[in-house]
């Protein structure tokens, strides 16, 4: 058993690691979130050149025919700089559900989306938390040689902007769900676009009997895509917990009150102790479960323990931290609060903890 | 022991609520909903404090000399109650209930002449300068300081976290007129009769729920008369401490408020679909979670009748730090139970429909609009007025003290 990245995986994480420091501090990624675009393009574009939008794919599909653990290496880089860029919903989940397909506009609009030339949404979602593929109630119908698609998606990351879209629907009322591939300009598609707490892009979608591509195969696989999206999900969580812990136990180190400081109170220095335990959990949980995902080995339960306790950990860390800030923890002007917000987002996301430990306790 | 529930009480009640049935307007309604805070929309919530001036019910809590309602406990219970039920905004805690009533105890004849009249018909809006950007936990070292010259105070130095400076036009505030002996010795209490003299510059912070709520107060040389003093100089600090009282102290206490929550909660659950089948509202795990809340809310509650009631609890020293301790809890974890009813359909940023009079239809119900912008700012409410790590220092020692326990 070994559970460090391998000497390759390090090697990716420096790289990103350096070009995030340089180029995506706090500053700069709040002056991402308050321009008029969803995120950024030039920042897309150099995912695109070291290779981490092919990075999950094979080969045979153009990709770099990386590993889940891979992108988790990097994705808790993404974390903690509170990248908004939309990794996971594209690559992880539209580009996956694309390398999964049989078919030509499959492959051309994955062909897209590694080069960086189009970014691509997953439209899943449909209010409260859709953690199980069971709730999803939008429904598909035969239409000549393609599909309508009828209903409404929310919380569509990257879907007032992208090219295209992957549409999860039921075959029929009561069918089995399946993929498909819509254009974004498509008859019928109604968008409402907005941002989240956490300063990424998404939209409510509308569904009129809109054109869709059946992504042939795409279903067979869709438990294993939504799988692996939520541990890298959760890796960006993680990368973001270890950053409040870091930050939280630097300030009370230096906040003076009462002539020393904070963290020399118990009170404080108990809540600074509690939040590491919690993050070591946290994180030991995402590399076991990743390693396990990486072996074939995990199961439902596996994913369901680690998105649990990293939405649970995740905000008991983020409102320690608000806590132990006192004042400018409340602000908008200091990272923390937006590191809570990304950790309540990702929470809520595919499922929030309780339902996630419900899960569990069900066996 | 003995509850009353004289049948006047009920004819009483009725009053209220039809009141409040008719009085607000909708933009006050409106305002009421959205309020997002323990800091209702500004506007609005003058507007309504005018109404209730009018109606003489905008100070229970004032002596009747005073402009007070005179009422009894459970008239002041009821009143809160009703007003939680009709949704309306709170009204603001510094002027009310905090510089008022210090005045009426400590002000001189014409402090008490000049401002009370204005602080009960709404016309002016205090805020409250105490906390610094190295004084916070530690409000005593604070450090802007004021010199006297002539009949004047000039002041130099800087506040912050000032609850709605950008809207007060006036302000109490603490400053330092000596260093000499113990840090609370060299404070002074002052009144500052504008927030606009010349050297004086407010700017306003944007909090993590993305609304200007708090300010920073700048002074660089700002001349003020010394006949804005409470108390004698540098005996500010036993001012603050004789405020302290009534900043903890509300009228009806804060269970009202949490209960309707609760209520709120549980009506969006019902129209919720529970991922376990049927709806929110029906599943065993909310209702645990919901009853175990709604116990602690009505703990609070009975505690608090207890003590406007004048029962001993109100007199034990720990009183006002348990009380601050057990409801800034509950707001947060009412506020909690609320996010995690709306789930995802939180996670919209949408400033622009939260805004009272917006015509941007929101993209949940009402409540997604606000479940989640509640839960942020109720980050606070453990932070404010005494964090409560502090206040349960503040227990503890009483209990070290008093030798005695419970
Ligand atoms: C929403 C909001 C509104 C406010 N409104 C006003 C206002 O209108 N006017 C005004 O003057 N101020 C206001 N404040 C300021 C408030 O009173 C201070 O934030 C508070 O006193 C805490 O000070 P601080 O923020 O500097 O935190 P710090 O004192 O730096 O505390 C940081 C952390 O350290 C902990 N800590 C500090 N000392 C101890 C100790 N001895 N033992 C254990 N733990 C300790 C605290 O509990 C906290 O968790 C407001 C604050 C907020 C958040």
């Amino acid at each position: 058993m070994d559970f460090n990245y391998t000497e390759e995986q390090q090697m990716l994480r420096d790289s990103v690691g350096k070009y995030l420091e340089k180029n995506y501090d706090f500053d700069a990624r709040q002056k991402i979130v308050r321009s008029h675009a969803p995120w950024s393009p030039d920042v897309w574009q150099q995912f695109a050149e070291m290779g981490l939008l092919a990075l999950p794919f094979s080969q045979e599909r153009g990709g770099l025919g990386g590993s889940v653990t891979d992108c988790v290496a990097f994705a808790e880089l993404f974390g903690r700089h509170l990248v908004t860029e939309p990794f996971t919903h594209s690559v992880m989940l539209a580009g996956a559900a694309l390398a999964a397909a049989d078919g030509t506009d499959a492959q051309a609009w994955l062909h897209k989306l590694i080069a960086g030339e189009a970014v691509i949404a997953f439209a899943y979602e449909e209010g409260h938390g859709t953690p199980s593929l069971d709730l999803v109630t939008m429904t598909a119908q035969k239409s000549g040689e393609c599909y309508a698609v009828f209903g409404e998606k929310r919380l569509v990351v990257a879907g007032g902007d992208a090219q295209a879209l992957v549409v999860v629907a039921r075959m029929g009322e009561g069918g089995a769900p399946a993929l498909f591939l819509v254009e974004a300009g498509a008859e019928g598609i109604q968008t409402r676009a907005y941002p989240t707490i956490d300063g990424r892009s998404t939209a409510n979608i509308r569904f009129d009997g809109v054109r869709a591509v059946l992504l042939t195969g795409a279903d067979q696989q869709l438990d294993r895509i939504l799988a692996n999206a939520i541990i890298v999900q959760c890796a960006e969580a993680v990368g973001a917990m270890g950053a409040l812990v870091t930050l939280t136990s630097e300030y009370a180190m230096t906040r003076k009150q009462f002539g020393m400081p904070i963290a020399g109170f118990q009170a404080v220095a108990h809540r600074l102790a509690d939040m590491k335990i919690a993050y070591g959990k946290a994180r030991a949980t995402l590399i076991y479960t990743t390693a396990l995902a990486e072996s074939g080995a995990s199961g439902p339960r596996d994913i369901a323990i680690l998105k649990g306790q990293t939405g649970k950990l995740g905000r008991a860390i983020g409102e320690a931290a608000i806590q132990t800030h006192g004042g400018v923890g409340m602000t908008d002007e200091l990272s923390v609060s937006h590191y809570h917000k990304h950790l309540l987002a990702c929470d809520a996301m595919f499922g929030d903890h309780s339902y996630h430990f419900r899960k569990v306790g069900q066996g | 022991m003995n509850i009353d529930f004289a049948p006047e009480l009920e004819a009483f009640r009725r009053e209220v609520a039809d009141f409040f049935a008719s009085a607000p307007t909708p933009a006050i309604r409106e305002a009421g909903r959205k309020t997002t805070s323990v800091f209702a929309p500004f506007k609005e919530c003058m507007e309504w404090h005018r109404i209730l001036y009018d109606q003489g019910w905008v100070a229970p809590h004032w002596p009747k000399d005073y402009g007070g309602t005179g009422w009894s406990v459970e008239q002041r219970f009821i009143f809160a109650e009703e007003y939680r039920k009709a949704d309306l905004p709170p009204l603001l805690p510094q002027s009310l209930g905090m510089v008022g009533p210090l005045l009426i105890d400590l002000g001189t004849q014409a402090q008490k002449d000049l401002y009370l009249p204005r602080i009960l018909s709404g016309q002016d809006f205090w805020a409250q300068g105490y906390s610094e950007p190295n004084s916070g936990s530690d409000l005593a070292s604070l450090s802007c300081r004021a010199d006297a010259d002539g009949d004047d105070y000039i002041i130099n130095g800087s506040k912050i976290w000032t609850t709605y400076a950008h809207h007060a036009n006036r302000m109490f505030m603490l400053v330092r007129t000596s260093n000499e002996g113990k840090k609370q010795q060299g404070i002074t209490f002052l009144l500052l009769d504008r927030m606009d003299y010349p050297g004086m510059v407010v700017r306003p912070i944007v909090g993590l729920d993305g609304f200007p709520e708090q300010c920073e107060v700048f002074f660089d040389n700002v001349r003020v008369p010394q006949s804005g003093r409470v108390g004698a100089e540098n005996d500010g600090w036993s001012v603050a401490k004789h405020l302290l009282k009534h900043e903890r102290g509300g009228s009806g206490g804060a269970s009202p408020a949490l209960t309707r929550y609760c209520e709120r909660a549980r009506a969006a659950a019902a129209q919720t679909p529970s991922p376990f089948g049927g709806m929110l509202a029906d599943d065993p795990v909310f209702q645990r979670d919901v009853g175990e809340l709604e116990a602690d809310i009505a703990s609070l509650g009975h505690f608090e009748k207890l003590a406007i009631s004048g029962h001993e609890v109100a007199q034990d020293p720990a009183f006002p730090s348990m009380n601050k301790t057990i409801n800034s809890e509950l707001i947060q974890r009412a506020s909690t139970l609320m996010m995690q009813v709306s789930g995802v359909d939180s996670l919209a940023r949408q400033l622009e429909a939260l805004r009272v009079g917006s015509n941007v239809e929101p993209l949940g119900s009402e409540f997604d609009l606000v479940a989640m912008p509640l839960y942020l700012n109720s980050r606070a409410t453990t932070i404010y007025a005494g964090s409560n790590e502090v206040q349960r220092d503040l227990i503890a020692r009483s209990m070290a003290s008093s030798g005695a326990g419970a």
